[in-house]
């Protein structure tokens, strides 16, 4: 069997069976020095300038320690140094470093004991040739203690850095993780800003080269033009959002809402596309009295207006149809929105997805028509901001996308 | 210039193959073809109707056997099909400077856009230069 540190240790020092017999019968002689040793060993430390950085107890602290180190002297001479007394002396080292105090002043406290403890041994046994034969096993065993403690604090060190160091390297890899995302958001960004400034720049360039004559064409190029500044404001919009939101930078201004008047300042927006697509929009809250809601007004129309978009984008023919509807959830009420389209659907393997960043279900749609790629993330973090959730539901493709989302009802805050 | 010549233009975003179409077509001596369509687009190489086709490097509406494809797939296949060499523009809206080469290089197109590109000089240039 592999000889343990405290049997390596005891033979380096020289420590015997012997010396812990004698150490028993001089621990009940010294037990009347212990308080004197406390004091002395503690006296000094508060004028220590990093005593109290330490001993963060303060005076009081001290007073303990001094009935700590009583004990500890009387632990040097029980005459048993085994493998429990190892393991005590280690937990000190350990708990040392955890306090963040340093090897340097246990060593000196050391000095301390061995110095006072030989004066002891002086006063004790005037007969030279006992007090010779004691101070040596006391020698040994505060060598043998020494040795013990010292290891402790290398090996509650080599611990506390080790531990430090996954600290770093979790750290180091969400780093990492953070900034590779930054740098996907703004090579993916640039290029979705990019595609409407072509169409900009494009054809200004060709309406000032004089490349466009007739009246008919110079106005449908000022159109194409005017539609891609505001497909790049809309872009523009939505990266100051998502920048704002993930600082936490969005301030809302909750306040009480008649939905009614959500609903009829954003389906009229949506409604000439909608029409130039032949599609039906449908307010099927018309007639019913609905409740108030406690939201900020500007967000609640941003996302009602960001669903009903989606829904026109991936809707080539039907009907786009809107409800709204109290709805209860753990014992508080909601109001729960529902824009539902007989659209191009979502499959369901993408369904849980298209709330992340620039996910889209229909890239080839999404590219064609432009965007920013996230209105759907934004609307998901104001819903939430404000309290209430959102999902969608869909039959897969081609069977049309039912995406809801709750506001608390007013009276159901206090 | 004598007979004008083809252009392909192989582009999913409408505006963008509108502008390459007028920045051509008004510079004189071009006409345009814009199409996603793989067979059509395959169809007027083989014929050996086109010239010189410009290629976006990220197509979205450009199936082929149930799979999307990119310009770089679409490059090599319009490269195969053509009966005479047919030079090959590829458009790229990646700023990155190293992706440019790595792109060329598996398209084995002959040159490339750097998106956007607005000055129709540049477009109708670089044109130019290829057919000779």
């Amino acid at each position: 069997m592999a000889e343990t540190f405290l049997q390596e240790m005891k033979r380096y020092v020289g420590f015997s069976g012997e010396d812990a017999q004698l150490l028993r019968t001089l621990g009940p002689h010294l037990e009347k020095y212990f308080p004197e040793l406390a004091e002395r060993f503690y006296s000094q430390i508060p004028h220590h300038p990093n005593a109290f950085r330490v001993f963060t107890g303060g005076h009081a602290q001290i007073a303990r320690l001094k009935q700590t180190l009583q004990n500890w002297a009387r632990g040097l001479f029980t005459g048993v140094y085994d493998e429990a007394y190892s393991t005590d002396r280690f937990q000190i080292g350990y708990r040392h470093v955890r306090i963040g105090l340093d090897q340097k002043y246990v060593i000196s406290a050391m000095g301390i004991v061995r110095s006072f403890l030989s004066e002891c041994l002086l006063l004790e046994f005037p007969a030279s040739d006992e007090r010779l034969r004691y101070a040596r096993s006391l020698n040994r065993m505060l060598d043998l203690d020494l040795n013990l403690m010292c290891e402790s604090y290398m090996h509650a060190t080599v611990d506390n850095l080790r531990s430090l160091n996954e600290q770093l390297e979790r750290a180091n890899t969400e780093l990492a993780e953070a900034s590779r995302s930054k740098d996907e958001f703004l090579a993916q960004t640039s290029h979705e800003l990019r595609t409407p400034l072509n169409s900009i720049l494009g054809f200004t360039k060709l309406m000032l080269d004089g490349l466009a004559t007739s009246p008919d064409e110079q106005r449908e190029l000022l159109e194409d033009v005017y539609h891609s500044a505001q497909l790049l404001l809309g872009i523009v919009n939505d990266i100051l959002d998502i920048g704002r939101i993930e600082a936490g930078k969005v301030s809302l201004h909750l306040e009480t809402l008649n939905p009614r008047h959500i609903l009829d300042s954003t389906l009229p927006l949506v409604a000439v596309q909608a029409a130039t697509k032949r599609l039906e929009l449908r307010d099927e809250t018309l007639g019913t009295k609905l409740p108030q809601v406690l939201a900020d007004e500007v967000r609640l129309r941003q996302v009602m207006l960001n669903l009903l978009n989606n829904a026109v984008k991936f809707t080539e023919r039907g009907t786009i149809i809107v409800r709204a509807a109290v709805h209860a959830v753990n014992g508080q009420q909601f109001l729960r929105f529902e824009v539902e389209d007989t659209g191009i659907g979502i499959p369901r393997e993408r369904q849980g997805a298209v709330f992340e960043k620039f996910v889209s279900a229909h890239p080839a749609q999404s590219r064609r028509q432009g965007g920013s790629g996230l209105g759907l993330t934004i609307s998901r973090k104001l819903v939430e901001l404000m309290g209430g959730d959102i999902g969608l539901a869909s039959g897969g493709a081609n069977r049309g996308t039912n995406v809801w989302f709750t506001v608390p009802l007013a009276a159901a805050r206090t | 210039m004598s007979r004008p010549a083809h252009i392909l233009i192989v582009e999913d975003n409408r505006l963008v193959a509108k502008f390459y179409r007028m920045a051509l077509e008004r510079a004189g001596g071009f006409t345009c073809h814009v199409t996603e369509n793989v067979a059509e687009m395959l169809e007027l190489v083989r014929e050996g109707h086109v010239h010189l086709a410009i290629v976006d490097v990220s197509l979205s509406g450009s199936e082929w056997e149930g799979r999307l494809l990119d310009g770089v797939e679409v490059t090599k296949m319009l490269k195969t099909a053509a009966p005479s060499r047919l030079p090959v523009l590829l458009a790229t809206a990646h700023a990155m400077a190293g992706d440019r080469e790595r792109l060329l290089a598996a398209s084995g197109a002959d040159g490339y856009l750097e998106k956007p590109i607005y000055e129709s000089e540049v477009l109708v240039a670089s044109v130019r230069k290829l057919i000779g």
